[in-house]
């Protein structure tokens, strides 16, 4: 077995395309464990954790691009104000995990139920990809192609995920037997966008890949534009209209029953969490504009 | 390849495989502290601090540390000397069986190295990723606050006994309890108890420091060099005959040393249950079968070189096998026509094996047919209870080796080494004289290592390669090649008169003991027996079927079938009382046992023999006094509080309380048996060897509080040793909550002994009556205020005058088992819109006579509690059609982590029960008992709803929630 250690990007890159066989290998807490199991014994390794590029933020004007080598417990000291990613990763693992693992492992390893998924999708995050001889950006739908399936080729690395900031309230939540550790029931991010008029809404663990609730989406900026409430913070959206958005959430679901839940609560679940995402962004609209006012 | 690491400040230059976990190459290194929990990174028993911050280490490739600055607890602090991290553990009762201590103190650094001012809430984040099955975290999570402030150079308070002011007959049931301590043991003292000196003192752990420190203590922390690597090759079916086993491939693996099967192991019959001879039938087990019965079953075993050899050597071993039907559920398994999963000629002693009933037991103590039509109401509720396992963060692990007397010693994990020595005889051809069981730390085992679970094949392999061999589980065949809590679906019919008085009792179990016996038997007596002593009543009957299915084995687990009984029974009560229209709790209490009270089914259920005038009588309660405790702690008075009730802040939010009784044992009596040896040093202290097995539960630290009180010193001048079947006298071991009233009796009697001959050589040396000796302060004081020290008294009689070894030797077997008593209560909130049921608060008050150590007292409970909330609400083994575990990791089997806690709060009410050491009664097993019943009470009382299933998890209470 090999282990290939470069110090930097291009390094790593050129060891890429000369061996494919190697396995990028960031904090190791979803590889090690299959490893520890047995099911995986990669041939070789490449260790990404050295190279600065991969473990830099970098933030101008309003867009923001992640290293895919950040680790979970630096997004929350450094990325505050990115709200629900900064709340989704504080629920991965436990505070060793989030010392090592890293929201380019969760993209890597490509799960529905990767906390950190939900919140890009609701970002409309980017996916940073190069290889020796070229970089690729994809739309985040277009690299999560499946369950655990990634649009990665063999000779690439996931460099930084990059977003625009929304301003906005948003928020990541889920249901679980208890809080943070279990794999969720069901995970949903929610994410208005002042500036576009739009109300955007991912979900995780309902479905075989990370979903939108499109439908949902524009049912929600109508009632909003309907009521006033894009140039009125203060402006009151009727409870049956959320509750409809609820509803609309859940449709857009595809959840299987399994150990954690039936299909049937899962969808409930997603429906309860939309509307409580929904209610609690419109009341921070209003604290807001109350706060403005006095 | 090589790797440099930087150790604790030490480069060393190692050679590991690319692929090797930090954990593994850590240990080879000799850090041991650094210890095996799982393969996932998710119980945190690895966990280490690479440039000042906490990782995992067996979810880290150990090449990725190289350059990083390594540290592991060994190299905090220098042999004699503690951090104040350590201290603090040691200080706070932190510390029960001490396997993941290591990882906590480091998580604790790493949070004070950055934040030496930090919250609870701080703390209870840090120390969330590392996994406590012995706690409940309450006791960790104060030890963290209070190094804090010593590294502050602030000076907290010791811990120290708290006495609250007795309630029964004061009228004033409500008064503040602010400016409690969170970690003060609360006691509610007995007037007829006794002053001592020692005993019922918060005296620290004879164990906490070398458990503080990490030093090598436990079966795998030690090199063996030479030692081969066990890995067992477990059944894919549920239910399947062996064709054929070909190992040929196997044995030709290089590095490969021994196969072994049901081809090449003698069939001897056995029952893997940890009991005392003779060992309760059926015999329905053979190291080997040919025939499996779940899928984790054993199919063989291999020794070879290395893990990964063992393993490709596994994978060689080509068996061919004819699937039979199988059968899960203990109701379709004892139905005509359903597959018989014990069809062996040879196996003995099953019920109706043809029908998979491997045992029927009928209990009653009068006609309850008669008790039912007296009745002005007859209810009866059907409930289920599941399936759990015991998770020790400690797997089960054994190293057998030869020794230079041609004897098979084996080092094992284990909560009965005697037992074990007495089952692997037969099974392995040799005589008992031939083998040593010698039992380390253990990292805990709630009933799981009360087994003869893998000692012997490794038994088998070092005979079959005169080799050192190892096996240890994963955590995966921890889960589900071990053992587990049996799951029952239990019938309970009540009588009732128009005032509240039972007329009758009935309680009918179908109970799964999985494809074994093992406990099959006892567990499901101690349920008829638990469901069915609370209370008084006329009327009692009991009639179980123990089934068979293909589901892994349930056996003996912390509470032995009282925790399904008294889910079960006090989930009734709580329903009787509500359809009679009376309060929970006053219902109860006109029914309720107390002293001077028959536990009339015991006789039924082998317990007391009635035609020998041997009813057993309670002597002790303190029931009466625990529940109102619980409720002026709890603030029970809120149930009647709409605004608390319904916050109106949260509309989708419903806040609950709710009560259950729990009453146990204390030892099984006429059977449970316990040794001690005391003998003096030259310096006055003593050695203490007794057969006793400290499971993590701190008995060492009582029994030494016992021989301490007896002969006048201080705790820690009593070395304790146990426990080894060569050195230690025999006791049956950990199990049954014994350790306290029946080997602490027999300590208490070898230090009488002791104090005997102490006192007679201290007449000589004083001059005076030996009647008139007192010891205490590690010397004998005559009545005119002169003494002589224990250590002149042992350099006397050993070296002298009149030489001789100050020493005695006792044992002790009781003819009772005086039942503890607990009150629980819990508060949850429901969320009515998701069923998520949060518990805020859990308390429970018990009388377990007279507490020898109220902070180790109060961790039993606080950690017990935790532990049955976890089968109250979220643990559950689960499987697919096929009958294989789905859920057989940390993660998707969940238990409760140091943030997600609800506030606890243990206390002890004295009571003085005249049979046990000092006053003692049982502690161990009693919290697991009322927490189930005690949450779905609250459930209940927030929202309504009675469930009659466990656990409680989101989706099932919404869907009681949604029938109208």
């Amino acid at each position: 077995m090999q282990f290939f250690r470069p110090s930097s990007l291009r390094e790593a890159l050129e060891i890429r395309a000369a061996h494919p066989e190697a396995v990028p290998i960031a904090g190791g807490t979803d590889l090690m464990v299959e490893v520890n199991f047995g099911r995986r014994r990669p041939e070789a390794f490449l260790d990404i954790s050295r190279l600065p590029e991969l473990r830099e933020i970098r933030r101008e004007g309003p867009n923001v691009r992640l290293g895919s080598g950040v680790p979970y417990a630096r997004v929350i000291r450094e990325l505050p104000d990115q709200v629900a990613l900064a709340q989704a990763s504080r629920t991965v693992g436990s505070p060793q995990i989030r010392t090592r693992g890293t929201v380019g492992g969760n993209l890597g390893t490509g799960s529905p139920a990767g906390d950190a998924l939900p919140v890009l999708a609701a970002y409309d995050a980017r996916v940073v990809l190069r290889s020796s001889t070229a970089t690729r950006t994809l739309a985040w739908r277009d690299f999560l192609v499946g369950p655990k399936r990634t649009a990665l080729a063999p000779d690439e690395l996931i460099v930084a995920t990059e977003w625009e900031r929304a301003v906005g309230p948003g928020s990541f939540s889920k249901v679980g037997t208890r809080n943070a550790m279990v794999i969720a029931i069901a995970g949903l991010c929610l994410q208005l966008d002042e500036a576009a008029r739009g109300v955007r809404v991912a979900l995780g663990s309902v479905g075989p890949t990370i979903l939108r609730a499109p439908e949902a989406e524009t049912f929600a900026a109508g009632i909003l534009d309907e009521v006033g409430a894009w140039s009125d913070r203060g402006a009151r959206v009727p409870e049956e209209a959320i509750a409809r958005f609820g509803e609309l959430v859940s449709a857009a679901a595809r959840p299987i029953d399994d150990v954690r839940g039936t299909g049937a609560y899962r969808r409930h679940a997603c429906a309860v969490l939309a509307t409580r995402a929904l209610t609690w962004a419109l009341d921070d609209r209003r604290a807001a504009a109350m706060e403005a006012a006095s | 390849m090589t790797l440099t690491l930087t150790i604790n400040g030490t480069s060393r230059t190692i050679t590991c495989e690319p692929h090797e976990s930090l954990r593994t190459v850590l240990r080879r290194a000799g850090c041991y502290s650094v210890r095996y929990g799982s393969d996932t990174g998710e119980t945190g028993a690895a966990a280490v601090l690479v440039d000042g911050r906490l990782v995992s280490a067996d979810v880290m490739l150990a090449v990725q540390a190289e350059g990083h600055r390594i540290e592991t607890i060994e190299g905090l602090s220098v042999p004699g000397t503690l951090h104040p991290i350590q201290q603090a553990f040691i200080d706070t009762g932190a510390i029960q069986s001490g396997y993941s201590t290591p990882a906590m103190v480091l998580a604790a650094k790493a949070l004070l190295d950055r934040n030496p001012n930090p919250t609870e809430a701080e703390v209870r984040d840090a120390l969330s990723g590392v996994l406590d099955r012995e706690t409940g975290y309450l006791r960790p999570v104060h030890a963290v606050l209070r190094a804090a402030a010593i590294l502050r150079g602030e000076e907290p308070a010791s811990v120290d006994v708290v006495h609250l002011d007795r309630l029964e007959g004061s009228g004033t049931a409500h008064h503040d309890r602010d400016g409690l301590a969170p970690l003060a043991p609360r006691v509610v003292p007995n007037s007829d108890v006794p002053a001592t000196r020692v005993v019922g003192h918060a005296e620290t752990k004879t164990d906490a420091v070398k458990l503080a420190k990490g030093n090598p203590a436990f079966t795998d922390d030690r090199d063996l060099s030479g030692t081969l690597i066990a890995k067992v090759l477990h059944s894919p079916h549920a239910h399947a005959r062996i064709v054929s086993i070909d190992d040929s491939a196997a044995r030709a693996l290089p590095g490969v040393h021994a196969v072994i099967h049901h081809g090449n192991v003698p069939r001897v019959r056995y029952a893997s249950g940890g009991q005392s001879y003779p060992n309760p039938l059926p015999h329905d087990q053979v190291s080997f079968d040919d025939k499996v019965r779940f899928v984790g079953d054993r199919v063989a075993a291999v020794a070879a070189d290395t893990e990964e050899t063992a393993q490709a050597a596994l994978d060689l071993i080509r068996v061919t096998y004819e699937p039979l039907p199988a059968v899960f559920d203990e109701n379709e398994a004892i139905r005509d026509g359903a597959p018989v999963i014990h069809d062996e000629p040879d196996m003995e002693g099953a019920h109706d094996a043809a029908h998979n009933i491997v045992h029927h037991i009928e209990a009653r103590t009068a006609d309850v047919e008669r008790g039912f039509a007296i009745a002005d109401r007859v209810i009866e509720r059907t409930y289920r209870v599941h399936q759990v396992q015991q998770t020790p963060l400690e797997p089960h692990i054994a190293i057998a080796r030869w020794d230079s007397d041609e004897r098979l010693e084996i080092t094992s994990s284990t909560q009965v080494p005697f037992h074990v020595r007495r089952m692997l005889a037969p099974l392995l051809g040799l005589p008992v004289k031939r083998i040593r069981i010698i039992k380390p730390r253990i990292g805990g085992g709630f009933g799981a290592k009360q087994e003869m679970l893998i000692e012997d094949i490794v038994g088998h392999l070092t005979m079959a390669t005169g080799r050192p061999v190892r096996l240890e589980l994963t955590r995966e065949e921890e889960f589900v090649s071990s053992r587990s809590r049996h799951p029952q679906t239990v019938t309970f019919k009540t009588g009732v008169d128009a005032n509240g008085k039972l007329t009758a009792q009935e309680m009918r179990v179908v109970a799964n003991t999985g494809a074994y016996g093992t406990h099959g038997l006892t567990v499901q007596m101690v349920t008829g027996m638990r469901g069915l002593s609370s209370y008084n009543c006329p009327a009692k009957h009991f009639e179980c079927d123990v089934a068979y299915t293909n589901i892994p084995v349930p056996g003996a687990f912390r509470g032995y079938g009282a925790p399904q009984a008294l889910f079960v029974l006090e989930a009734h009560m709580d329903d009787v009382a509500a359809e009679i229209g009376m309060d929970p709790i006053e219902f109860r209490r006109l029914n309720w046992t107390g002293v001077g009270d028959p536990l009339d089914i015991a006789p039924q259920l082998g317990e007391g023999d009635p035609e020998a005038g041997g009813m057993p009588i309670i002597a002790s309660s303190g029931l009466e006094e625990a529940v109102l405790q619980g409720e002026r702690s709890i603030r029970w008075d809120r149930r009647a509080d709409p605004g608390w009730r319904q916050p109106a802040n949260r509309p989708h939010i419903r806040r609950g309380l709710g009560f259950a009784m729990a009453m146990h044992g204390t030892a099984i009596p006429g059977l449970d048996m316990g040794g001690a040896s005391l003998k003096i040093n030259d310096d006055g202290s003593f050695n203490l060897l007794v057969g006793a097995t400290d499971l993590g539960t701190g008995s060492d630290t009582v029994l030494a509080q016992i021989a301490a009180e007896v002969v006048g010193v201080g705790v820690h001048d009593i070395l304790v040793y146990s426990s080894d079947t060569d050195l230690t006298p025999f006791d049956t071991g950990a199990y049954a909550s014994s350790t306290t009233y029946i080997s602490g009796t027999a300590v208490k009697r070898a230090a009488e002994q002791v104090r005997a001959q102490i006192v007679d050589r201290a007449a000589l040396l004083l001059g005076v009556p030996a009647e008139s000796i007192d010891l205490h302060d590690r010397a004998a004081w005559g009545p005119d205020g002169r003494c002589v020290t224990l250590a002149e008294i042992a350099l006397s009689t050993l070296h002298r005058q009149d030489q001789h070894q100050i020493m005695g030797t006792a044992s002790h077997v009781s003819p009772e088992s005086p039942p503890p008593y607990g009150a629980q209560f819990a508060e949850v909130e429901v969320d009515v819109e998701t069923g998520q049921v949060t518990v805020t608060r859990l308390v429970m008050a018990v009388d377990c006579g007279v507490p020898i150590n109220p902070v180790t007292a109060s961790g039993q409970v606080e950690g017990g509690m935790t532990q049955a909330l976890g089968y109250a609400h979220c643990e559950e083994m689960v499987y697919d059609e096929t009958g294989r575990m789905v859920n057989p990791a940390f993660g998707p089997y969940k238990i409760y982590r140091a943030d997600e806690m609800p506030e606890l709060e243990a206390i002890l009410v004295q009571t003085m029960e005249d049979s046990g050491p000092f006053g003692a009664k049982a502690i161990a097993e009693i919290p697991m008992d009322g927490v189930a019943p005690a949450v779905r009470n609250a459930i209940a009382d927030a929202t309504g709803v009675r469930i009659n299933r466990i656990p409680l998890t989101p989706e099932r209470v919404w869907r009681a929630l949604q029938v109208p």
